[in-house]
């Protein structure tokens, strides 16, 4: 089973839809899960969601395997503010950083997100 | 033209300097810092004779540009013993910028009780203030708008009774667009160095001023329009976008669920009420107890984000604002009181009294570690905050901060950084922002660069303690945010920036056609680098040690659920940030 608490406009997936609380919808776990493949199952539209995905309190994008168990954590795409530049690692760039130069590359190369190249 | 204004406290004069030629391009906090550091003895007693106070507008404060009301106010933290700035969004800092005043620096003591200053074009007058103090300051200015032609024409820098008592928990307050005393330089107890040179009010008036003009005026739009079209444009900053809705409350669940929101004083990563006081349930709340979908408004003129919001009583009259991430969390989460109408009665409080919210919501967590209150007890929370604006004893210790009332009640556990309370984001579960707290010249403080280590929460594996990018990252984000803090902007320019390379250049386009410069973004750098150096070279003659630029020990040897994670990143490390 896998538990997966949504937030702002996602709500509306589960039954218990009051903000005071955490609105939980139990899943199945299937064999070779991802958050993509959850999210298709409980029918929520790509278009709500935003980088701030999480399973087990961890940081995820849309590849990210979900084991048997887990806890997952979606929020929409208005209300993403723990930001992707927070976390992501100094990597390959797909960000156009113009001409920019280190202090803003280091920067932007933070900004470019696991979750940005992958999805 | 532009001038530094002195106010002596001791025999209340007044006197313009031209800007010198070394500081002609320095403002906000660039200027505040550079004024400490060049004029106040490092060693200095922070509530004594030598210690000075500085108000900076920033370089783009006062003119068209978009969320660019920020006031910087530096000085020697009576909280951390070393260099302080802090600032907040205001009305207040336009004015003064429109006074062509580039720099306000206050002097002396005054010996015979509380004074008010009242800046205009014709200068810098003095009146007796003791009748308003002792006061709630939402009793207090109203009166004072009133005897000084209303929020129309003028606004309050004030101190509550923590400041008039010299609590290191003490900040500044300034209005807000509405007249609310509620918009806060909070931290580091400047709130106390004001009230040690018997100062009380600062109003200014700014009719009749000259305004500031660009030295050119094309590029000046030129960047102020890419700014401006950024956080349009961009979904955390647009109109009716996340903070605009939900406030910085919105924060809160999310920090819940990454299993960073400090709880019961730093003993969990989640905790059981957060959705009851995020962001979400002040909006909703709102709406059922006014009964219209109220979005926030705006701190100072000319905000596009307008991230500021209302708490509202039963029967819909207004009972607080702005219920912060930070305020949410520190009389909330971190006190495990669930009950917003509580937390809303203690941010009133802290408002009210003139408190930095975080410092005290940590040090009354401090206290229930101690046993003066359960944890969750919101009742007995608000009787705390009424002793510490009656003055007595008790609330003295509260109102010197954390560390203090951690001392005094014999507790290992508190998580203060050169003496000052850790913010929102706990640095166990979110290490970047542990290296930030460590490192920062002004104590355990988010707003110095937001810095998260990817590896620790799962995105890229396992974690390198000597990847020198880290340390570079961490650097590089000090350095950025140092320099928006000497634009004028507010800090959450940043998401807009940071993603639309047009804004960037925009900030810096701005810059330029204010001063006259030909500034790129290596001037961002630069210009950050030597922010930092100069603090840093304070901090150090105040008798600072990397020694300083520790976590506190218990985040070492306990583990934070849910992640079960300690303090592991390396002394070395850290030291590796500055090169130090």
């Amino acid at each position: 089973m896998i538990e997966v608490h949504l937030y702002g406009k996602l709500r509306r997936f589960a039954e218990d839809q009051d903000v005071r609380s955490t609105s939980i919808v139990r899943v199945p776990w299937e064999e070779g899960d991802t958050v993509a493949a959850v999210v298709e199952r409980l029918g929520i539209p790509r278009a709500d969601l935003g980088s701030n995905l999480f399973v087990d309190g961890r940081y995820a994008d849309f590849n990210s395997p979900v084991s048997d168990g887990a806890r997952l954590g979606l929020f929409p795409d208005d209300m993403q503010l723990l930001y992707k530049w927070y976390y992501a690692p100094k990597q390959a760039s797909a960000s156009a950083s113009g001409n920019r130069d280190s202090l803003v590359d280091d920067l932007a190369d933070a900004s470019a997100s696991t979750n940005e190249a992958q999805t | 033209m532009e001038r530094i204004l002195r106010i002596n406290m001791t025999d209340r004069t007044a006197i313009y300097e031209d800007v010198p030629e070394t500081y002609k391009e320095r403002a906000g906090r660039w200027l505040t810092s550079s004024i400490i550091h060049d004029e106040v003895p490092a060693t200095c007693h922070p509530l004594g004779p030598n210690n000075k106070l500085v108000f900076s507008p920033g370089i783009v404060t006062g003119t068209s540009s978009p969320t660019s009301s920020r006031i910087s106010v530096g000085g020697k933290s009576p909280l951390t013993g070393g260099i302080k700035e802090a600032n907040a969004g205001t009305g207040w800092a336009r004015r003064l910028a429109n006074l062509g005043i580039r720099a306000l620096v206050v002097d002396g003591q005054a010996t015979d009780g509380f004074w008010l200053v009242k800046i205009t074009c014709d200068g810098a007058t003095f009146e007796p203030a003791d009748a308003w103090t002792g006061e709630k300051l939402s009793a207090v200015y109203p009166t004072v708008f009133d005897k000084h032609d209303g929020v129309e024409t003028v606004d309050i820098c004030s101190i509550g009774v923590a400041g008039e008592h010299k609590m290191p928990a003490a900040g500044i307050c300034f209005n807000d667009q509405n007249g609310r005393p509620s918009r806060y330089a909070g931290r580091g107890g400047l709130g106390a160095v004001m009230g040690s040179k018997g100062l009380k009010f600062i109003v200014v008036d700014s009719k009749g001023a000259p305004g500031i003009t660009p030295s050119n005026q094309e590029v000046f739009d030129g960047g102020r329009k890419k700014m401006a079209a950024a956080l349009t444009e961009h979904a955390i900053t647009k109109p009716e976008g996340a903070l605009n809705s939900y406030g910085t409350a919105v924060l809160v669940n999310i920090i819940n669920e990454v299993g960073g929101l400090p709880t019961n004083n730093f003993r969990y990563g989640r905790f059981d009420g957060a959705a009851k006081i995020a962001g979400e349930a002040i909006f909703e709340g709102n709406k059922e107890r006014t009964g219209s979908t109220l979005y926030n408004h705006a701190c100072s003129p000319g905000c596009i984000i307008r991230c500021s919001n209302t708490w509202h009583r039963e029967d819909g009259t207004e009972h607080t604002s702005c219920i912060e991430y930070e305020s949410a969390w520190a009389l909330g989460a971190n006190c495990g009181i669930d009950n917003l109408d509580q937390v809303a009665e203690l941010n009133q409080l802290c408002n009210d009294y003139g408190l930095d919210t975080i410092e005290i919501g940590g040090t009354i967590a401090v206290a229930m570690e101690g046993g003066l209150a359960e944890f969750g007890d919101g009742e007995r929370a608000i009787e705390l905050l009424h002793e510490i604006g009656q003055g007595t004893p008790l609330g003295k210790m509260l109102g010197a901060g954390a560390v203090v009332t951690g001392k005094t009640l014999g507790v290992a556990r508190v998580p203060a950084v050169k003496g000052q309370n850790m913010p929102a984001y706990e640095p166990r579960a979110i290490k970047g922002i542990g290296m930030t707290y460590a490192i920062s010249t002004m104590g355990a403080d988010h707003t110095s660069g937001y810095t998260i280590a990817p590896e620790i929460l799962g995105v890229s594996g396992k974690l390198d303690p000597l990847n020198p990018d880290k340390a570079e990252l961490a650097r590089n984000f000090q350095y950025a945010t140092a320099f928006i803090d000497t634009t004028g902007h507010c800090l959450f320019i940043a998401f807009a920036i940071l993603d639309i390379a047009s804004g960037f250049e925009g900030m810096i386009e701005e810059c330029n056609g204010m001063l006259g410069t030909a500034w790129t973004a290596d001037d961002v750098g630069r210009i950050g680098k030597e922010i930092l150096d100069m603090e840093r070279a304070f901090n150090q003659q105040a008798g600072f040690t990397p020694a300083d630029d520790r976590l506190p020990e218990f985040m070492i040897y306990e583990k934070l659920p849910p992640h079960d994670v300690t303090w592991d990143i390396a002394d070395s490390e850290l030291d590796k940030v500055f090169g130090g």
